[in-house]
């Protein structure tokens, strides 16, 4: 494909995302909104394949749109909101949230149009530098194999990262022991 | 260079705000942890985007590491509101004034 037509890939992606997050914030129905989300992460899914993460695009999909999204709506028709709709869909203070992102989200745009930061294949040392992180990262990129590749996620995951993997774990089995004590009907067992 | 890196943290600064506001504005709780979700997504897209910029793979992952704790949320997240809707039914977020059961 033509550098033309990936970045025109890329717009259609990043107008959707944002379409649909936008509509997933401001629908009434609940079941529509999280429908909406789920266009949201495989657009997003879309993007990480785009930036050449195809490892975290399929995780995007498999784990964010299959596993969490479903988990919400499981819980959502669950709770059994019959007059959800009828109801307002924001609190009264909605124009003062609306503020608060859309500031917020200026601020970040701001920020990262007026700081120059270092891409990968320039010299050391061009340009202002924020982070302690970039040296260091651009040492890997010059004698790893081909970035992003799963075989490179794979090597960071289990070497440098294999302290924090376990704790990932360890983390999802305290969630899972939390949501089990939380959900649990009181005065069954215990 | 396949996306332009300005756009790819725009995009996530557009989306953490779209985030931003839901959480804030939406009545139902259900709805205000999917905005949290939203707001972890935007911080993948800006990992991935430095991860591709700076041409190594760290960025994704600590993006991996943000979709376990986001599903470690969702599962505690979703707990508490079920535990909260035996004594209360409803997801409206003004109900749950009272912290006893």
């Amino acid at each position: 494909m033509t550098l033309l037509s990936v970045q025109a890939i890329f717009y259609y992606m990043a107008a959707a995302s944002v379409a649909s997050a936008l509509l997933a914030v401001t629908r009434k129905n609940p079941v529509h909104s999280m429908l909406w989300v789920l266009a949201l992460f495989l657009h997003v899914a879309g993007i990480f394949l785009l930036l050449g993460a195809e490892f975290l695009a399929a995780v995007q999909v498999i784990v964010y749109a299959g596993a969490i999204l479903i988990f919400y709506l499981f819980v959502l028709m669950l709770l059994d909101l019959p007059d959800e709709e009828a109801r307002p869909r924001f609190g009264k203070h909605w124009p003062l949230a609306a503020a608060v992102g859309l500031s917020f989200a200026a601020l970040v745009w701001l920020a990262q149009v007026r700081t120059p930061y270092p891409v990968g294949s320039g010299p050391v040392g061009s340009g202002p530098v924020g982070t302690g992180l970039a040296p260091a990262a651009r040492r890997l990129a010059a004698e790893g194999p081909p970035r992003g590749s799963l075989r490179d996620i794979g090597e960071a995951l289990f070497g440098p990262f294999a302290l924090p993997f376990e704790m990932a774990s360890l983390v999802l089995l305290a969630a899972i022991v939390g949501a089990v004590v939380l959900a649990r009907r009181r005065g069954a067992g215990s | 260079m396949i996306a332009p890196p300005g756009m790819v943290l725009g995009l996530s600064a557009v989306l953490f705000g779209i985030g931003v506001f839901g959480f804030l504005a939406r009545r139902n709780i259900i709805l205000m942890f999917v905005s949290a979700e939203i707001m972890l997504n935007a911080v993948n897209v800006s990992l991935v985007g430095f991860s591709q910029q700076l041409g190594e793979p760290r960025g994704q992952v600590l993006a991996l590491f943000v979709i376990a704790v986001a599903a470690a949320e969702a599962g505690v997240g979703l707990g508490l509101v079920i535990a909260l809707n035996r004594n209360k039914p409803g997801a409206a977020v003004e109900d749950l004034t009272e912290l006893k059961w």
